[in-house]
């Protein structure tokens, strides 16, 4: 089993970015290798077992399955379905715990997933630069950080 | 039931500050309002169920155990059995994450516990300021750490 974590610091309040991030078909608004998004089947995109179909800026597709979402605990999980990644089995989840001493926040994204060894050090380093810090660089680019 | 928590962020490595806090003797040497502490029985201080008999400052006297200690977690729980304070049923949580964005920790410091009515709000203000903002304030004194 492959794992990627990657976390930040975000520079305003925990409620503030979950509101930026937690709509699972906003992917184009706030991260810059989203190009276009939409959920499968009409569905509402806070339903969890909804489906989003989203296509990168290079055209590649993918299609996640919203697994979880507590507006509670501030956290979103969601499993890969198909894309042309080789894995499988890929679970993440985003996740935002208040910083008490400051308005910023506290922000970790992990999956884990199962892989050919061969593949699994390139594909850990691009899910985590890539996708994960790539996402919280634009999220710092907009909030501060 | 009062909750309390704070959170920081320290500029040091999460391997580093889990050194020094890892220690449930330990906090003597960097806690401003602990004066001297012992593991009670001659225990280690890392033994799952030991109790650390600890002097504040002011010359009260404490006592809490250790309930849960995990190095791969980088967290560990205690409660009090003897104080002075009027906390009851005090479970107070401490822990460590890696921020891999500049190699730095976030640590979360929280608690649950009864009081005697009326004296909620005023004993969450003293354990969460005196207790936990001084203490990440006093570890960033310890370790030489510029405020994060």
């Amino acid at each position: 089993m492959a794992r990627v974590y990657v976390s930040t610091v975000i520079g305003t309040s925990a409620p503030k970015v979950w509101e930026r991030v937690r709509d699972f078909n906003a992917l184009p608004r706030w991260h810059p290798r989203i190009r276009e998004s939409r959920i499968e089947d009409a569905l509402p995109s806070d339903k969890v077992g909804c489906i989003r179909n989203f296509n990168l800026q290079n055209g590649d597709n993918i299609r996640e399955q919203l697994l979880g979402l507590s507006d509670y605990d501030l956290f979103c999980t969601y499993a890969i379905l198909e894309s042309p990644m080789p894995l499988t089995d890929y679970v993440a989840t985003l996740r935002l715990t208040p910083i008490t001493d400051g308005e910023r926040c506290f922000a970790e994204w992990s999956a884990e997933f199962d892989c050919d060894p061969a593949v699994e050090d390139d594909l850990v380093d691009g899910i985590a630069n890539n996708v994960f810090q790539g996402g919280f660089d634009a999220l710092k680019r907009h909030f501060g950080g | 039931m009062v909750k309390v928590i704070r959170s920081t962020i320290l500029n040091a490595p999460v391997d580093a500050v889990w050194n020094v806090i890892r220690d449930f003797n330990g906090h003597d040497q960097w806690h401003p309002v602990v004066a001297t502490s012992q593991i009670e029985r001659g225990n280690a201080s890392d033994m799952v169920g030991c109790v650390r008999r600890f002097r504040l400052e002011d010359g009260s006297e404490l006592r809490e155990q250790l309930l849960t200690l995990s190095d791969i977690e980088q967290s560990f729980t205690y409660c009090l059995l003897d104080t002075p304070i009027p906390l009851f049923n005090y479970v107070a949580h401490c822990r460590l994450f890696a921020v891999t964005d500049g190699d730095r920790t976030f640590w979360e410091w929280e608690s649950r516990f009864d009081t005697p009515a009326g004296q909620q709000d005023e004993l969450a203000a003293t354990v969460g300021d005196n207790i936990y903002s001084a203490g990440f304030d006093a570890i960033r004194a310890h370790m030489g750490l510029e405020a994060a």
